[in-house]
């Protein structure tokens, strides 16, 4: 789900006068509610919401987001924004160059600008997906073999502290 | 379903399309037991052939380059989703010869004629040669192609002017240019030559004689794996704007049986000689005297099919499928085909009626007619957004009637019932080109909207 979603998202609820609305997709869990006291221990806003979020007055609606799975635990990684790699086309998933080959990363690796992540084959071309920021490899999305589409999320990497000055 | 044992049908069909052909097709698929697969732009996540495919697969960002054009992300959703066929539509790759050839390779049905016969099409003036050798009567023009201003006003001089100079690689009324002096010819060539290569990355051009009063008049056919080839009639689509079509019909008032008969069999003839396969369509223009001339082909389902199903009850998707999984021509028609009654088209845009500027945005309400002999393509409904990236094609509102009156009053209730709301669409326009005495005397040529430009209370609101 993107910014514009959300936005669009935002305005039809508060055109209806819905006070309060929840989606679950693709684990991104969004809760918009008006008229509420912003929440401070749970607001989790990923990073490039916050200029949408930041330009909302009171009694406009308060934009929560976060996993469906314990939200509570994940909340100091979000808050930290997580930055998503998203397939840049669509085929097949490696996330090792060859079969019984050493995946490029592992959850938990740190990780360099231009590193390759991972392999989309799409007609027999095997397209190496490189690292736009550094940072840690927090989660994979996707299985090794496992098909995806265009602008899926493939991995969350937690950018580095240098690497935030320049997303 | 009768199939014959000895043809297999396709278990999948990826749609390279999107908008009410992609939708088109996956009701063939449908009613054929196929099952169906949408590829679609991010723009169009939320559109009607995405929820009525059985699978869907987002191939790329609005950018129709960046998606629907693109080969690699089109062939790489029929790889990963197992698809053993592909329905191009129309527009975007439908007569592109190297995706038909990629597709080959890659093991996967193009369901449309080879590659051959599209590269042989595509290039027009090269299609021109060849119907002309083929016994087609074609204008008269230049022998192949003119590659610069004084060739071009030799062969203007020596065909007379008028004269249009053409793209070979053209299509859809773009890079063409008319000179109708001498005087004309050296900036007509230059300004085509420029328009040709920005559009179609190609500059090669052609010299066709200019009839001001042409008819548009066009043959269906369908030609099986074995040659066996048969003609569906024609259709008539002289009211254009600035070489768009706007209203199409069949039969065309000014054939004559014969001359159906005559010309259908001609086409059909030569297309099963050439090797052709599939669905395709033959344009002629038919001069003041009623003969006709071959102007181009097109090697794929076009727009305006529905006023040719209507007419013979045959469904040309579904036939485009059953032919290229290799089914013979019986299985679609037995014998001659012959028209029954009279169908209309008016293709609904979404566009400002005094400007003619596409008009985007969303439509806040809409509601299609029904009831006896009207059909809707559409896969436009409530609250769908109508994207700048694309054609503004909104729907496509045919009706079938005994005869041409009957289809003309039911075509003028149908499109006062048609309700768009939220973007401005050309229903005005078309009904009034079904007020003109004119129109309804089928007294009209391609020159009948630009004649009535200057009058507002036809062409404006």
């Amino acid at each position: 789900m993107n910014l514009k979603e959300i936005k669009e998202l935002i305005d039809l609820i508060t055109e209806k006068g819905i006070s309060e609305f929840e989606l679950e997709r693709s684990g991104v869990r969004l809760k918009i509610s008006r008229n509420a006291a912003p929440r401070t221990e749970g607001g989790i806003l990923p990073a490039d919401t916050r200029p949408a979020v930041a330009s909302i007055s009171t009694p406009a609606p308060q934009l929560v987001s976060g996993t469906p799975s314990s939200p509570s635990a994940e909340a100091p990684l979000l808050l930290e924004g997580l930055h998503v790699v998203r397939s840049p086309m669509v085929g097949t998933f490696y996330l090792a160059p060859t079969q019984g080959a050493p995946p490029f990363i592992q959850v938990g690796d740190r990780i360099q600008v231009g590193q390759v992540l991972c392999i989309i084959e799409a007609m027999k071309l095997m397209n190496e997906i490189e690292a736009e920021i550094a940072g840690e490899v927090i989660k994979c999305y996707v299985e090794n073999g496992q098909p995806v589409e265009y602008g899926e999320p493939l991995f969350d990497l937690r950018p580095a502290v240098s690497s935030k000055k320049h997303p | 379903m009768s199939v014959p044992r000895w043809f297999s049908m396709f278990k999948k069909i990826l749609v390279a399309n999107r908008g009410e052909i992609a939708l088109r097709v996956i009701c063939a698929c449908k009613e054929l037991g196929i099952r169906t697969v949408a590829v679609y732009s991010e723009a169009d996540a939320h559109s009607l052939p995405v929820r009525y495919a059985d699978e869907a697969i987002c191939i790329g960002p609005a950018r129709p380059s960046a998606s629907y054009l693109n080969i690699q992300s089109v062939i790489s959703a029929a790889a990963i989703t197992g698809a053993d066929a592909i329905h191009p539509g129309y527009g975007f790759l439908s007569e592109d010869a190297n995706f038909a050839e990629v597709c080959e390779t890659s093991g996967i049905t193009f369901i449309g004629p080879s590659p051959d016969l599209i590269r042989l099409m595509g290039d027009k003036s090269n299609a021109r040669r060849k119907m002309k050798e083929a016994g087609v009567p074609v204008l008269p023009g230049s022998d192949g192609g003119v590659y610069s201003a004084e060739e071009a006003a030799e062969w203007a001089s020596a065909i007379g002017y008028p004269v249009l100079v053409k793209a070979a690689a053209g299509g859809g009324g773009r890079g063409m240019r008319v000179a109708h002096a001498p005087v004309e010819i050296a900036a007509a060539f230059e300004a085509a030559r420029r328009e040709a290569l920005h559009a179609f990355g190609s500059e090669e051009l052609y010299i066709e004689k200019l009839i001001p009063e042409a008819r548009h008049i066009e043959f269906q056919v369908l030609v099986d794996h074995w040659g066996r080839a048969l003609h569906l009639g024609e259709r008539e689509c002289s009211i254009q704007r600035r070489y768009q079509k706007i209203l199409e019909e069949s039969p065309a008032s000014p054939i004559r049986a014969e001359q159906r008969r005559e010309i259908g069999a001609q086409v059909a003839n030569v297309l099963s000689r050439f090797g052709y396969t599939n669905a395709g369509t033959v344009e002629f223009l038919m001069d003041e005297q009623g003969r006709l001339y071959f102007i181009e082909m097109n090697t794929r389902i076009q727009v305006e099919h529905p006023v040719t199903e209507m007419v013979t009850g045959i469904d040309l998707v579904r036939s485009q499928i059953l032919l290229a999984a290799g089914a013979p021509l019986s299985e679609i028609a037995e014998g001659e085909v012959c028209l029954k009654g009279h169908s209309i088209e008016c293709r609904i845009n979404a566009e400002d009626p005094a400007t003619f500027a596409p008009s985007s945005g969303r439509i806040t309400s809409y509601h299609v007619p029904g009831g006896t002999g009207v059909r809707v393509d559409s896969a436009s409904y409530t609250e769908c957004v109508v994207h700048p990236y694309y054609d503004s094609l909104l729907a496509k509102l045919i009706v079938h009637g005994r005869n041409r009156q009957e289809a003309i009053g039911r075509m003028a209730r149908a499109l006062e019932m048609f309700i768009v709301e939220g973007v401005q669409t050309t229903i005005p326009l078309q009904q009034r080109i079904l007020a003109e005495p004119d129109f309804l005397q089928g007294n009209y040529n391609v020159r009948f909207l630009e004649r009535r430009q200057g009058r507002p209370e036809l062409v404006a609101k």
